[in-house]
């Protein structure tokens, strides 16, 4: 075929942060194919240098307003590990809570806001409201509300959480409320399998598009991780320095992007849901299992389209995950405990966790005085940009004869199903001591 | 007809625009007393044509600056949704340094960032330093419940109404321990409120995200810190993360963010 | 006590049986002192364990259960703004563990709300509270309650508990706290020991107070009064950041705002009352946009004025009864009435100062409450100029609204807001009004968008109104500006009216106005001026060419040289003087040239009113309510009340 246009998507609708597509096609021949990142830089890294101990997590919490609570634990955890503070085994419980709470907050925001309209065929979920789907359109609003109020309930807030601390928490939930909470998760798990039904109905819209990729996430043999792990690959097994993350993780700078790409064995690897699936499917709890069957999703799959499908899955396990947290925090009585007192001296501490996009890591260098002087962190997306231009250049070839209109689509689709945060990911913090 | 609201953001995290779609079931009634034409992260459509323009975010280059003055001048009303937009919020803390000093930081070399116009930075500007504003929706991240206010009252058309006094109103009645007396440097007393004393409520400190209203006497502040026995250090620091203006200028500060009409 | 009330004794853990009984009884919610980490709160009780009877002080009063933080004090629908929605009936209340001064306080809160113009709200939640009070046993070391004499009290309460060591006593305060011993607890008669007992638990409360203060309460009036203007209001108030916590926590503070919101389906709304502090700046804002206590000297010593001046001079007990909240809740410490009384304490010799004397008599409200307002409907609109529009509006109930001239209503608009109007029509018969509307704020606003057939709300009318027996046999001189005109036209016409003009000698009218654009009412004035004895002098500020205006030109106090003094009768002369504030120096000092007497003055002054009837305290001038008091005043009474013509 010897077509020849050009497609040029500005500011990509339906993710977080501004980046565009450029593609360039003369006589069937791609001549240019980009991903590019715009975002303005915030330079975050020059405002956290000489900032207090006890602020960075708030400071870091404003990188991003959807992983916001992502962002305040890995601080947390950072600056708890330079200063030597050991969490409580309450705290524990409490943090995995607010984590599950934002994986579900984000990833059905994604599932029902951003991805699904594209597979029932509209620009957004408004011009579903009063038709066939308005019920559907219903029950998802209704489990991104479930997902608030519990980080409402756990973190304060659920942009820029407030009770997550140095040391545990500036306020505990009663008894009272974490059994409410308990009883809605349980309700609600009924209507999270109507939601999937109503996703698998739609699914066969999502492209049939397989790219052999490396798979990078957190692991453990306690639990699905997503607060405590050590880093794994699909290709290369477990790593087990946490604080040696930079010999997994290696960034470098591409000129078409103010954010910096990563690879590790291969020329990019992939973050996020599908990842954590691919590495850790068995330790999913019973009915996260039925889901993933239902769509017929087994590791290792390699479909960046079914990371909105891995991302539901982990939703319903987010769901049970929360009801066995919380049964074992009234069966061990809730105290209201204040957060444990920092010991102020110099450190480096490492904290990572997985944020719903992927894995997440803040390094800090602090003073004797507890001043930050030195901050590294890595964001999730960071590391899926190299991947998204991969598949790009082997997606496009294989939809090169469709319709300007549908190779369009289907690129914007392949940059949503990675639920991008490009806000976060020119923020990487590499702080010189000045 | 239904007002035309068109949202638009600039160098922010998006956490305020992700508070509107935080209003799980009400978005339906927003879109019934309002036709939204453009909220890029959650809707494809856009169009060029609205009455109000919502604005998150702070503005740092050239190209943000040209983009936002023609916002303004195709819309009737013009509303700074969060900190970043309505103060500069926490973007401001790096107008401590020059740019050169920040980008080199940054970046080292300038290799990538000369010539380049993504890159091309000036110091944090809110939005209302460079077109004026018709209403401010303060706060970081904004309160849903004072978004619906705002949002009413314009669909009612009547002037909406932001609080002018401190966070101590709104925590006392809910009845907080107040947190200098336990020992914790606390901007409530001069921020704005609107929060409902949220962080407080919470039991953590008051950052000043709203804005704060006036900068106190010194002997009042030095009262305090004696009394408390807090330093005069953290209260320069508290009083730097979200309200660095304040603090950098001259001394005769007044309020951070808002209008002078106030 | 002087009255011998009934007595009964009960064993510790049998106390603690009847709080659990009263919890486990489902109608009624019981409330108690809890703690809150190292402080103290009401809160409702959920075990009698939590009950912390030997708390020092909570850290709000029980205030906030009678006039609550937000009170949702009506619910509408914009389809359907008249079918107001009353707010959900509450459960009936115990409270168990108020001070004796947190119960004056709530006794002198009843003075204010139980008035002639009752607050059924709080009504009905003081009506369906039971108060089980219990005798001081820990002090907070701000608290001066026993100078100031409220560490006690023998009224206010249904039971009162002592705590006796092994056991308490319960003294019996009403039939209601006798049924609920009799229903829930056990219990034995006092004997004369217990009594004795009693009374020296009662003695000893005072020894535990650190903080004095030294002047007696009932100086504290006097000693104000002589310091109106010392050096010490502003050197403390140099430290205050308006912040508000002195009131918020206070549990004689009482003064609220109202505001009204809307969900986003735009339909549903409620009416909804907060608690507001005079030490906020916006206190006294008006439509307009003028603040009348802009500078925080005169915010913060209006607090203490408020407390030690203007309520006892109107109620006759000092507004503060030594709890120490303030001065616990005030970061640079500046609050507390103690601190500032003893700093005055070497000034007590009084002042000659005249006060204005302030008169309680104000007819009830009839019929329904003070806050729901009468649904009424506009029936005519008429531009009057560019900025002011009459509106003529009946009630749906077709009945006269019944007001005196210089009287107001609130025009309420629900999803807006409410706003006073002067009432411009003459008292009559008719069952319509006429109001004019200059467009300033909100409300005003949205009255400009409305048409004939529109409804809109209407609370009152409030205010005292022109006393028109006292104008009667007197020659009548009106020294009327711009807006002014207003409300004197419904003087004015009432005394022209046919029936009427017998009553009253020669009327003279001397209007001015900016321009003549913005002359109001011009073919009733050229009526006015055909009547016998009635002359009318226009005069405006300034004019272009265009406006082919051949009255006089220049400032109202011009037009006083054309009166023939010679024929002019001073001694039997009233002048009524309405218009804005800056015009009243100038024209009072023009009236008494020619001989007018200040007895023989009327002014109307114009605050921000807002309830109406003396509750909410945005309109006050010193202690005055203009709102009750006035906006009519008697010039001799209020020249030297400080705040009314600055």
């Amino acid at each position: 075929m010897s077509n020849t246009f050009a497609i040029n998507v500005e500011h990509v609708t339906r993710i977080e942060g501004h980046g565009n597509i450029v593609l360039d096609v003369k006589k069937g021949k791609i001549e240019k194919l980009q991903w590019q990142i715009s975002e303005a830089p915030r330079f975050f890294e020059a405002m956290l240098q000489g900032r207090n101990y006890d602020e960075l997590r708030s400071i870091t919490s404003r990188i991003c307003g959807i992983c916001s609570i992502g962002h305040s634990l890995a601080s947390l955890k950072a600056t708890e590990d330079a200063l030597g503070i050991k969490i409580t085994e309450q705290t524990q419980k409490l943090r995995r809570l607010a984590i599950n709470a934002e994986n579900m907050q984000s990833h059905i925001l994604h599932v029902g806001y951003l991805a699904a309209p594209d597979l029932f065929g509209v620009g957004s979920v408004f011009p579903l409201v009063g038709t066939k789907n308005t019920d559907a359109l219903l029950k998802i609003v209704k489990l991104h509300r479930l997902s608030n109020e519990m980080s409402d309930l756990v973190c304060g807030r659920t942009v820029h959480p407030i009770r997550l601390v140095v040391g545990g928490f500036s306020a505990i939930p009663t008894e009272r409320q974490l059994r409410n909470l308990r009883d809605r998760l349980e309700e609600e798990i009924k209507t999270t399998k109507e939601v999937a039904d109503v996703v698998k109905s739609v699914a066969g819209n999502l492209p049939d598009f397989t790219r052999e990729t490396e798979y990078i996430g957190l692991t453990s043999d306690k639990e699905y991780a997503l607060y405590d792990g050590i880093i794994a690959s699909t290709d290369t097994g477990k790593h087990l320095d946490y604080r040696d993350y930079k010999s997994i993780i290696e960034e470098y700078i591409v000129p078409q992007s103010t954010a910096k790409y990563a690879k590790h064995a291969r020329e990019s690897y992939m973050v996020g849901a599908l990842a954590r699936f691919n590495l850790n499917s068995k330790q999913l709890h019973p009915i996260a299992k039925e889901v993933a069957n239902m769509f017929g999703l087994k590791p290792i799959n390699y479909n960046p389209f079914m990371n909105t499908v891995a991302q539901l899955v982990e939703f319903v396990h987010n769901i049970e995950d929360s009801i066995i947290l919380i049964d074992q925090l009234l069966d061990d009585g809730v105290d209201d405990e204040k957060p444990v007192k920092a010991e102020v001296k110099a450190g480096r501490g490492v904290g990572i966790i997985e944020a719903p996009r992927g894995i997440l890591v803040h390094d800090y260098t602090l003073n004797d005085d507890g001043i930050c002087e030195k901050a590294n962190c890595i964001i999730p997306t960071n590391q899926n940009h190299a991947n998204i231009q991969k598949d790009m250049e082997e997606f496009v070839p294989q939809i090169i004869d469709k319709p300007e209109k549908e190779i369009e689509l289907n690129l914007e689709m392949l940059v949503r199903a990675y639920d991008p945060c490009i806000s976060c990911s020119t923020h990487y913090l590499d702080v010189k001591f000045a | 007809m239904k007002l035309r609201v068109a949202f638009f953001d600039f160098a922010s995290c998006e956490g305020c625009q992700l508070q509107i779609a935080n209003l799980e079931e009400e978005i339906l009634d927003l879109i019934e007393i309002v036709e939204v034409v453009s909220f890029r992260e959650i809707m494809k459509e856009h169009s060029d044509e609205y009455d109000i323009a919502i604005i998150e975010g702070s503005i740092m280059r050239p190209m943000d600056e040209k983009r936002l003055r023609d916002i303004r001048s195709r819309a009737k009303t013009l509303i700074a949704l969060g900190a970043c937009a309505t103060t500069g919020g926490i973007n401001k803390m790096r107008n401590q340094r020059s740019v050169e000093d920040v980008k080199e930081e940054v970046y080292g070399s300038d290799k990538i960032t000369k010539d380049n116009e993504f890159f091309n930075v000036f110091q944090t500007k809110a939005v209302d330093e460079v077109v004026p504003v018709d209403y401010y929706i303060h706060g970081c991240p904004i309160s849903r419940d004072e978004f619906k206010r705002v949002i009413t009252a314009l669909a009612l058309g009547k002037k909406p109404v932001i609080p002018t006094y401190p966070v101590c109103v709104e925590c006392k009645k809910n009845e907080n321990v107040c947190l200098f007396e336990l020992g914790k440097f606390c901007l409530g007393p001069i921020t704005r409120a609107g929060c409902n004393a949220i962080c407080p409520t919470n039991g953590s400190v008051c950052e000043g995200c709203r804005g704060i209203l006036k900068k106190p006497q010194v002997e009042c502040v030095m009262d305090i810190l004696e009394r408390y026995n807090l330093t005069y250090e953290e209260m320069k620091r508290r009083s730097t993360m979200f309200n660095m203006s304040a603090f950098s200028a001259k001394d005769e500060m007044t309020m951070v963010g808002g209008s002078k009409d106030e | 006590m002087t009255r011998s009330k009934v007595i009964k004794v009960i064993v510790k853990k049998d106390l603690d049986s009847f709080a659990n009984n009263l919890i486990k009884d489902e109608t009624h919610e019981v409330i108690g002192v809890k703690a809150k980490g190292e402080k103290f709160v009401f809160a409702p009780l959920e075990n009698a364990d939590e009950l912390r009877l030997d708390y020092d002080v909570t850290i709000l009063p029980p205030k906030k259960y009678f006039l609550p933080q937000y009170e949702k004090m009506m619910g509408f629908n914009l389809d359907k703004p008249f079918d107001v929605k009353e707010s959900d009936a509450e459960k009936p209340r115990i409270i168990i563990g108020i001070h004796p001064y947190d119960i004056i306080a709530l006794q002198q809160t009843d003075k204010l709300y139980l008035d002639s113009q009752k607050d059924d709200f709080y009504e009905k939640r003081r009506d369906n509270t039971i108060i089980i009070g219990v005798d001081i046993q820990n002090v907070s070391d701000r608290s001066f309650a026993a100078s100031m004499k409220t560490n006690v009290t023998d009224s206010g309460f249904d039971l009162m508990l002592t705590n006796l060591g092994k056991d308490y006593a319960i003294t019996v305060g009403s039939e209601k706290g006798k049924k609920l011993l009799e229903k829930y607890a056990k219990t034995k008669d006092a004997t004369k020991s217990d009594i004795k007992k009693i009374q020296k638990v009662r003695e000893d409360i005072a020894s535990l107070y650190k903080k004095k203060v030294k002047i007696d309460k009932e100086k504290w009036s006097s000693v104000l009064v002589a310091n109106y203007n010392h050096g010490i209001w502003g050197a403390r108030s140099d430290r205050c950041m308006g912040c508000g916590s002195c009131t918020m926590v206070c549990p004689t503070c009482f003064c609220y705002d109202v505001e009204d919101e809307v969900s986003l389906n735009l339909k549903d709304g409620t009416r909804t009352r907060t608690w507001d502090s005079c030490l906020l700046r916006d206190f006294t804002k008006i439509g307009s946009g003028e603040v009348f206590r802009d500078d925080i000297k005169e915010r913060y010593r209006h607090r203490f004025y408020r407390k030690g001046n203007y309520l006892p001079e109107r109620y006759g007990f000092v507004a503060c009864v030594g709890c120490g909240r303030c001065g616990v809740a005030c970061l640079p410490d500046i609050a507390d009435p103690c601190d500032v009384l003893n700093d005055l304490s070497h000034f007590e010799k009084s002042d000659d100062t005249d006060r204005f004397f302030i008169k309680q008599e104000t007819k009830a409200i009839e019929g329904g409450t003070i806050h729901v307002p009468k649904a009424a409907t506009i029936r005519r609109m008429e531009k009057l100029t560019e900025n002011e529009t009459l509106f003529e509006i009946e009630l749906d109930d077709s009945k006269p609204i019944g007001h005196k001239p210089g009287q107001f209503v609130e025009i309420s608009i629900f999803g807006i807001g409410e706003a006073p109007i002067s009432v411009s029509s003459a008292p009559s018969e008719s069952s319509s009004f006429e109001i004019v509307v200059r467009k300033v704020g909100n409300v005003t606003s949205k009255l400009f968008t409305m048409e004939p057939g529109d409804k809109l709300g209407i609370r009152g009318p409030f205010g005292n109104g022109f006393d028109v027996k006292t104008l009667e046999k007197k020659h009548l001189l009106f020294a009327t500006g711009g807006i002014g005109m207003v409300p004197t036209r419904s003087l004015i016409n009432h005394v022209l009216d046919k029936k009427n003009r017998g009553k009253f000698e020669d009327v003279t009218i001397l209007y001015g106005c900016k321009r003549p654009c913005e002359i109001l009412f011009m073919d009733e004035i050229k009526k006015w001026e055909k009547i016998d004895n009635v002359n009318c002098i226009l005069t405006v500020d300034t004019c272009e060419e265009e406006e082919n205006w051949d009255g006089d030109v220049g400032l109202i106090t011009t037009l006083f040289t054309k009166i023939d003094l010679d024929k002019f009768d001073s001694k039997n002369t009233i002048a009524i003087v309405v218009g804005p504030p800056i015009m009243y120096k100038f024209v009072i000092k023009s009236l008494e040239t020619m001989g007018i007497s200040e007895e023989n003055i009327l002014v109307s002054l114009e605050r921000r009113m807002k309830c109406g009837v003396g509750k909410c305290g945005h309109c006050q001038i010193n202690g005055v309510y203009v709102c009750k008091e006035g906006p009519v005043f008697n010039y001799s009474q209020i020249k030297n009340l400080p705040e009314a013509f600055e």
